[in-house]
């Protein structure tokens, strides 16, 4: 039904592209995240005059909303979700007004670290709204009782993983093996601590060596779920499902693949966690010491067939304010907190919040932030990526379930590279 | 006066030849502009490129087509969306007709037992997948407790995502659960038609509860059981949900709609998404007809 639609709107006529409309002072917002409280939204009407409709649709669903919506040049929202993965496409599909008339990119590097993700020779595609990055955690409490210390290296983490199975853990790490997004990314920071990136400069595989980190990386993986130190069932475990089942309910006492604010928004909620206070974000166990933390910010950009871009960008720049965001993940207390929200996106904001002592952590991840976030790929996302991810993925998983080596599947996911290049 | 009675007479024929045309013209046109209209525009465009990633679109022939049959995961989904199809259709209309059979006399919490027996029906794929999913799970699932307790398991098992063959099997079990309802109601609406004066005639005759099944009963649900085939049929070979909930974007058990959503909104490649889709409505259109075929024209067999 949705192709036959596209089929029958991709002739169509243009609707709402380019238009300001500036008599109109509402927009929508189409995010995978729940609305802020009305009254925090009130406040925004009240200091601007532009009323905000916001709406949630799920992560995988807004993504297929976009694409169906944009390539058929249809109206859809005025301000929409920027996933870090889709900015090389959306640079290249033109799908998204470049946002540089109302931010400075230049300007907010020191701020924002990770907006040079949505950059895309001099386009921004996007505005970075949060610090999300890819994290170690590790369960202090457990470590402490089977005797290990928190581990500085991946051998250190090995050795670490199998005392907490001496002492009755059965499969004490967590990597979520589900063929998803999440598995991915994974591989990108696995491949971070053994010190490398998966593509070159030039979108070249950087993987197929035995000695590369990527090939490691994918053998790391692929051992540990062998050998036993990662639950069998986690071949279909998805990475959100790993957080909330295994790690906060104490199943498990290491992530490698965690997420920035898992602590505070996950560990130490009491009613849904049996790990209080006991969790703690850790620098990278590398190959050799501390190793990078991939960032996969989340981004908001503008549609180019947003009826109202100006009202659009007032919002997106109220949106990111330092002391706003700061103050919607718990500056000011409870109160004013939108549920969910992930950490601010500017050093700025997050200064702030470690400041205040209020967020769980927050100085550490700070630490994390400025010092070793590092973006997956040098370039930035290639066009291709939902395509190479997907590769990325599917392969992995078939070579923890035994399906194929971890030789053919790096083998496979080059030749995917060779063929995306070439098809440009 | 004759012939004013004759004229008006062949007015009202004229009248009564249009009236049929002039109550189906209405639905005929939606067909047409919600159906007939995109099938076309998608034929038309299966023969070019289509993808926001490669403007500007161009014809390509048969290209999308060459590159559908070249990938291993689409072939690998034909596989699989063939063996869903066959066994939903036959497993969903077997035990729809034993079903029916079993429940077409009256009795004590008939009606009860009915409403349990449809309630699969009732339920979005979805959440059947997600309680399926839920049932199979290695750590949790009611599944590895039950076989674990009856000591037919030394340990907890993985049931999906590792063995191609089990996770076909597995989401077939959940999609046949979700068919049978309505092959069910189907079929024991056409039983429940059926004259009880030839079961009777037959029992003066002699005949066995078994012979009279083959040889009243099963003729005259015969174009029930084509309708309930047919949308077995449909269901099953657009299977995505139970699919996409219980195996992800895994190849082991994909299906030909997965794919068609993956090759469109993942890979923005849409002329190949629309032969794909095109080629998934033939084949649907062409076994539906088989069955339709089959089921009418197979003698019972004595």
């Amino acid at each position: 039904m949705l192709l036959t639609a596209a089929a029958c709107s991709s002739g169509g006529q243009q609707i709402g592209q380019g238009s300001t409309n500036s008599g109109k002072s509402s927009i929508t917002v189409d995010m995978f995240y729940p609305s802020p409280p009305k009254a925090v939204l009130a406040q925004f009407t009240k200091q601007t005059g532009i009323t905000v409709n916001w709406v949630e649709v799920g992560y995988d669903d807004l993504q297929t909303k976009i694409s169906s919506a944009a390539s058929s040049n249809t109206y859809f929202a005025d301000a929409t979700d920027v996933d870090w993965s889709r900015v090389g496409e959306f640079a290249k599909t033109g799908w998204f007004q470049p946002m540089n008339q109302w931010f400075n990119p230049a300007s907010l590097k020191s701020d924002v670290p990770q907006i040079g993700t949505f950059e895309v020779n001099g386009k921004l595609i996007g505005m970075p709204f949060d610090a999300s990055f890819m994290v170690t955690t590790v369960n202090t409490k457990d470590l402490t009782a089977a005797g290990a210390a928190v581990p500085t290296t991946l051998d250190g983490l090995t050795a670490a993983l199998k005392k907490l199975q001496a002492h009755g853990m059965a499969a004490p790490l967590d990597i979520h093996l589900a063929a998803a997004e999440g598995l991915s990314t994974c591989w990108y920071q696995m491949t971070a601590a053994y010190g490398g990136q998966v593509l070159s400069a030039q979108d070249a595989p950087q993987f197929t060596a035995p000695s590369s980190a990527g090939y490691q990386a994918i053998a790391f993986m692929v051992n540990a779920y062998k050998s036993g130190l990662v639950a069998k069932g986690n071949i279909q475990e998805t990475d959100y499902n790993g957080l909330t089942a295994e790690m906060a309910k104490n199943k498990v006492a290491a992530e490698l693949c965690d997420y920035s604010g898992s602590v505070g928004s996950i560990y130490d909620v009491p009613s849904s966690s049996s790990v209080v206070n006991q969790v703690e974000y850790v620098p990278t166990p590398g190959a050799t010491g501390a190793a990078p933390n991939v960032a996969n910010p989340d981004g908001i950009g503008i549609p180019t067939t947003a009826r109202n871009p100006a009202a659009a960008a007032t919002f997106i720049k109220w949106f990111t304010d330092a002391k706003n965001q700061a103050i919607w993940a718990g500056l000011d207390g409870p109160s004013s907190v939108i549920s969910g929200f992930p950490l601010p996106m500017r050093l700025s904001g997050l200064e702030l919040l470690a400041k205040s002592g209020k967020v769980p952590q927050a100085d550490e991840l700070e630490t994390l932030l400025r010092q070793h976030a590092q973006a997956p790929f040098p370039q930035g996302a290639p066009s291709w990526y939902s395509q190479f991810s997907n590769a990325v993925y599917t392969n992995i998983h078939q070579a923890a379930a035994g399906q194929e080596t971890v030789q053919q599947a790096v083998n496979n996911i080059a030749s995917q590279v060779s063929t995306l290049k070439a098809s440009g | 006066m004759t012939v004013v009675q004759a004229g008006a007479g062949r007015r009202r024929a004229r009248h009564g030849h249009l009236l049929p045309w002039m109550l189906v013209a209405p639905l005929v046109l939606f067909i047409a502009l919600l159906s007939l209209y995109p099938t076309a525009a998608t034929t038309v465009e299966s023969f070019f490129r289509v993808s926001p990633l490669d403007p500007p679109t161009r014809f390509n022939g048969l290209a999308n087509y060459r590159a559908l049959f070249a990938n291993s995961a689409v072939t690998t989904s034909w596989v699989n969306t063939v063996v869903y199809a066959a066994v939903g259709v036959v497993a969903s209309t077997i035990l729809g007709i034993a079903g029916a059979v079993a429940l077409k006399r009256r009795f004590r919490f008939r009606g009860i037992i009915l409403a349990l027996v449809i309630l699969p029906w009732a339920l979005p794929a979805v959440d059947e997948a997600v309680i399926w999913n839920w049932m199979y799970d290695p750590n949790y699932g009611v599944v590895n407790s039950v076989l674990h307790s009856l000591h037919l398991i030394g340990g907890y098992h993985v049931y999906l995502g590792l063995d191609r063959w089990l996770t076909v099997v597995l989401i077939e079990v959940v999609q046949v659960w979700q068919m049978t309802p309505l092959s069910f109601l189907i079929i024991l609406a056409a039983l429940q038609s059926i004259s009880p004066d030839l079961y009777e005639a037959a029992q003066v005759d002699g005949a066995s509860a078994w012979r009279m099944f083959r040889r009243v009963t099963l003729p005259l649900i015969r174009p029930a059981i084509a309708v309930a085939a047919v949308q077995s049929l449909v269901l099953s070979f657009n299977v995505f949900d139970q699919v996409y909930v219980l195996n992800g974007k895994a190849p082991l058990g994909s299906s030909l709609m997965l794919q068609t959503y993956l090759t469109t909104f993942q890979n923005l490649d849409f002329g190949g998404g629309y032969a794909l889709s095109l080629l998934v409505t033939l084949a649907t259109v062409l076994l539906s007809a088989g069955v339709i075929v089959l089921i009418y024209r197979k003698p019972v067999a004595t």
